[in-house]
């Protein structure tokens, strides 16, 4: 790295796929200990675990959500990252995001973990012709047509152009949504042989989910055990094109009411559903 | 279902069926077929079959011996058409004694070595279902050896056509995929599992009249282990005579005779299947479980004990799983130990190997079906083949974490199982080790292996802190591992720095230093009168009152510093002292030995090493003379 990189020259690929990103971050994390003995020396400072890397991206969803970054599925394997035309092969995706506001595109928040040794020290710039051959995406996420459809939030059977029909609710007036968000993530603990600083695995655990609105009502108040709930978010691009659809299926357990001087009342409520999986049986 | 699928608290495992594909991590029991076992005088099949010939080694009283327990004859154990007819068994009336084998009483085999042959007259058969099970050990230049030869004969023991047509059954070539032959006559057929070192079942039908033969003519099927090789037509005549000899194939180490019988006429497929297995569940050792290290196509030639299978199917724990961090060791002597009153004491070896060791082995981050094979393992430990007619089962091989040996024998003992979440199995098994002594002066556990531990001489070069030499020398009290305490340095060292140097750079005694944050608490050895309804007396009980018992803790170490504690205490065995200075504010230097410590592997360099020291004071030549205080003298 002779010079300082131009953002416009600098790539990020997932899987060997063109993500285009308005901001990727990428740092290392030593967990060390001081070790001191009983004389008042420092020996040294022991490892305690392996060199964790975080790599975390916001990006314009161009397409359907790719399966490996489903948090919520299956799918545990490394993925490969090249940023900087520096590839990083022990990825692992651990939570995406991404807010729906109005009048806006939709930017997708992702952060992983990685492990391994990375060449840092061989970043660079792409160069001219592979800019120039770089595709233009044909579709971008935004909150034009993008929209939310629910059961049971506003004590309705569904709400929502499309919304999906079920049991029915009790029946009330609709809510205005104002905006609405999606996150999904999980922890990825690392499992490593003896004698090996990369793991040979890294586990899935705790994959949750959660969809949060703002509307102009929520209906009635949550119970004690929360107000079983579902929302479909429908990610569009500015034509009305179906990108991907993002369902969580799960309680209402948060409401909020606010108001301030020269604004309306608005109320906040969060969707969140702890996702599981059948075990298949061996 | 086998009894050792339904020993198991394990479901969903199954018997080796080679017509199945099988994935990584998948069980099975291999007992060579799924068929059932018949013993070879049963009658019940339904076949026109009779038994033509069987000889085994159940009894000794299948054999005729001479003076010198020298076989002169092997008794066929057929009862059909052969009633009182000695020619029906395999004799050798020899005059020279170096053509009798050996028949060795506690062994299920006769092992025929170097020129000992056994052959006899009568056993002429025209269709015949032949079963044999032997194990060859490999001669030096892997030449041909001879399992059976089928001749004519117009004498009672000897062919009157030694090079004409007889019917061969041979052995040849390195045990290896294809290089390994089994021949018929001159036809060779590639050997699907080991031919030497190990049982072998090969089975020969013999076809020569029939339907079938019209068209094809007489042929040969021969298996190996269940295994179909091929099909040789039109065999050499010496088939369907009468002569029959095993033996004579110079080799020093002989071929063992297990079992070998025959059946007059073609049997089916299922009935061999049948007497294989017999010959299987009474010889062989390597049937069980075998898990498969990864995705096995179905095949017959991929079976566990085939040279194919070997790369599919594993009985070894190191092929399949690999110990985690946080595994542990925990060591303790067992030791008697004797007061003297006056604070004395004396601690005393119970035995030679006093030292034992418990493994934590720890295998984090499984799925659910490696967790599954890993269990099962753990389960079927106990049915590993016994050690000797002597011992019981053999333990797990394995190689356990650095720095302990690689090549361990351990034996499985508890299980811990937890699931923090779906699909993610942590496993811990507490494992002891039992075969390995203190008395080896390369080490118990952490060898002297020339690497990590190197024997020291005056070439030897690069050093640093923590290095660990073994230093061999006549004088006993300078024999044994230093320690390099010096800078690190690239060259050998000057001798005035070797270990026996006047400056040295190494230590024998404990040199590492404790945790800052260490406890020590030690207590008076007094006594109380406890007079009642009075005041309590204390008095000091003996001269050495202030005996120490510390627990010290060295925590986050690195790999080479705990190789360097541990092979100290690998060495000192558990009961031997050494020197050791007090940390602040005791500072002085004591006598201790350490009967009990433990080791955690957190991370790669950073190791958790907690160690019991007892304070040692009856050694004349540190602290001076034996004092007793309560010492009583009989004078005559």
């Amino acid at each position: 790295m002779s010079k300082f990189l131009n953002y416009r020259g600098v790539d990020f690929q997932l899987q060997d796929e063109d993500f285009y990103a308005t901001r990727v971050n990428l740092s290392a994390q030593a967990s060390v200990d001081p070790v001191v003995l009983s004389d008042g020396s420092l020996l040294n400072y022991a490892p305690s675990s392996a060199v964790v890397g975080s790599l975390s991206c916001d990006f314009y969803l161009t397409s359907s959500l790719p399966s490996y970054l489903n948090i919520t599925g299956t799918h545990s394997d490394p993925i490969k990252a090249k940023f900087a035309d520096v590839e990083i092969t022990g990825v692992y995706p651990k939570s995406i995001s991404f807010s729906v506001e109005p009048f806006q595109p939709i930017l997708i928040s992702a952060e992983f973990d990685w492990y391994g040794d990375v060449k840092v020290e061989n970043f660079k710039e792409q160069g001219i012709n592979q800019v120039r051959q770089k595709q233009v995406p044909n579709y971008i996420a935004h909150s034009y047509k993008s929209h939310l459809s629910s059961r049971n939030i506003f004590n309705s059977d569904y709400s929502g152009p499309s919304g999906p029909t079920g049991p029915s609710g009790p029946s009330g007036p609709q809510g205005s949504i104002v905006s609405f968000s999606y996150s999904s993530s999980c922890d990825r603990p690392a499992f490593y042989k003896v004698d090996e600083l990369v793991p040979f695995r890294v586990a899935k655990l705790n994959k949750s989910c959660e969809a949060s609105l703002s509307s102009n009502q929520l209906g009635n108040l949550i119970t004690i055990e929360g107000k079983q709930a579902l929302a479909n978010v429908y990610i569009k691009d500015f034509y009305g094109t179906l990108l991907d659809i993002f369902t969580v299926s799960g309680v209402l357990d948060n409401q909020n009411y606010s108001i301030s001087e020269n604004s309306y009342l608005l109320t906040e409520a969060s969707i969140n559903q702890f996702v599981t999986e059948q075990k298949v049986l061996i | 279902m086998s009894y050792l699928i339904s020993g198991l608290n394990i479901k969903n495992i199954y018997e080796y069926d080679s017509s199945q594909s099988y994935g990584k991590y998948d069980v099975v029991d291999y007992q060579l077929n799924t068929n059932f076992s018949v013993y070879p005088n049963y009658t019940g099949l339904g076949g026109q079959s009779g038994l033509n010939f069987w000889f085994n080694s159940e009894s000794l009283g299948n054999f005729n011996l001479d003076s010198s327990n020298l076989v002169t004859g092997w008794g066929n154990l057929s009862d059909v058409n052969f009633d009182g007819d000695d020619y029906k068994f395999f004799i050798q009336n020899s005059a020279e004694e170096n053509v009798r084998p050996f028949v060795d009483f506690n062994e299920n085999y006769l092992p025929l070595k170097d020129n000992e042959f056994l052959s006899g007259e009568g056993f002429d058969c025209i269709d015949r279902t032949i079963f044999m099970c032997f194990e060859a050990s490999s001669k030096s230049n892997f030449s041909e050896q001879t399992l059976l030869y089928v001749d004519k004969s117009s004498g009672a023991f000897e062919t009157e056509f030694p090079n004409g047509p007889s019917g061969l059954f041979r052995i040849k070539g390195e045990d290896s995929l294809g290089s390994s032959k089994i021949i018929i006559d001159d036809r060779e057929f590639s050997a699907v599992s080991p031919i030497y070192g190990t049982p072998n079942i090969v089975t020969i039908v013999q076809t020569a009249t029939g339907p079938a033969i019209e068209s094809s003519g007489p042929t040969l099927e021969v298996r190996q282990n269940g295994v179909y090789l091929g099909r040789y037509p039109n065999f050499y005549s010496g088939w369907v005579s009468g002569f029959m000899q095993i033996g004579r194939n110079e080799n020093p180490n002989g071929i063992k005779y297990y079992d070998m019988f025959a059946f007059s006429g073609v049997l089916t497929n299922s009935e061999i299947e049948n007497y294989e297995k017999y010959l299987f569940e009474s010889y062989f050792d390597n049937e069980g479980l075998y898990f498969a290290k990864q995705e096995v196509p179905a095949g017959e030639v991929r079976a566990p004990v085939t040279y194919t299978g070997s790369a599919y199917w594993t009985k070894d724990i190191d092929d399949l799983f690999n110990l985690t961090y946080g595994s542990s060791a925990s060591f303790s002597s067992k030791l008697n130990t004797v007061d003297f009153g006056d604070g004395y004491k004396s601690a005393l070896s119970r035995n030679v190997n006093s030292l034992n060791v418990s493994f934590d082995l720890k295998y984090e981050g499984l799925s659910d079906k490696e967790a599954k094979a890993l269990i099962t393992f753990f389960e079927n430990s106990p049915e590993a083949p016994n050690k000797s007619v002597y011992e019981s089962y053999e333990g797990v091989d394995i190689n356990l974490f650095q720095p302990y040996k690689q090549d361990a024998e351990v034996y499985f003992l508890d299980i811990s199982h937890e699931t923090p979440y779906n699909d993610i199995n942590n496993i811990s098994i507490k494992a002891e080790s039992l075969y390995d002594s203190s008395l080896d002066y390369k080490g118990m556990l952490i060898k002297l292996d020339e690497q990590n531990i190197r024997t020291y001489t005056d070439d030897l070069n690069t050093f640093e802190y923590n290095d660990v030499v073994y230093v061999d020398n006549i004088s006993y009290s300078k024999r044994g591992y230093y320690f390099y305490t010096g800078e690190r340095t690239s060259s050998s060292l000057p001798e005035a720095n070797a270990p026996l140097g006047d400056n040295s750079s190494f230590t024998k005694e404990f040199y590492f230093k404790v945790d800052i944050d260490y406890s020590i608490s030690s207590n008076l050895r007094v006594s109380s009168s406890d007079i009642e309804n009075s005041t309590n007396q204390y008095k000091k009980d003996g001269i050495n009152y202030n005996k120490l018992e510390l627990d010290l803790a060295f925590s986050n170490r690195s790999n080479k510093e705990a190789l360097a504690m541990l092979k100290f205490f690998d060495d000192r065995a558990g009961f031997k002292f050494f020197r050791y200075t007090l940390p602040q504010p005791y500072n002085k230097e004591m006598l201790f030995y350490c009967p009990e410590w433990q080791h955690t592997y957190n991370f790669f360099n950073n190791n958790d090493i907690s160690a019991k020291f007892v304070h040692l004071n009856d050694v004349e030549d540190f602290y001076g003379p034996t004092v007793f205080n309560t010492k009583i003298s009989f004078t005559s």
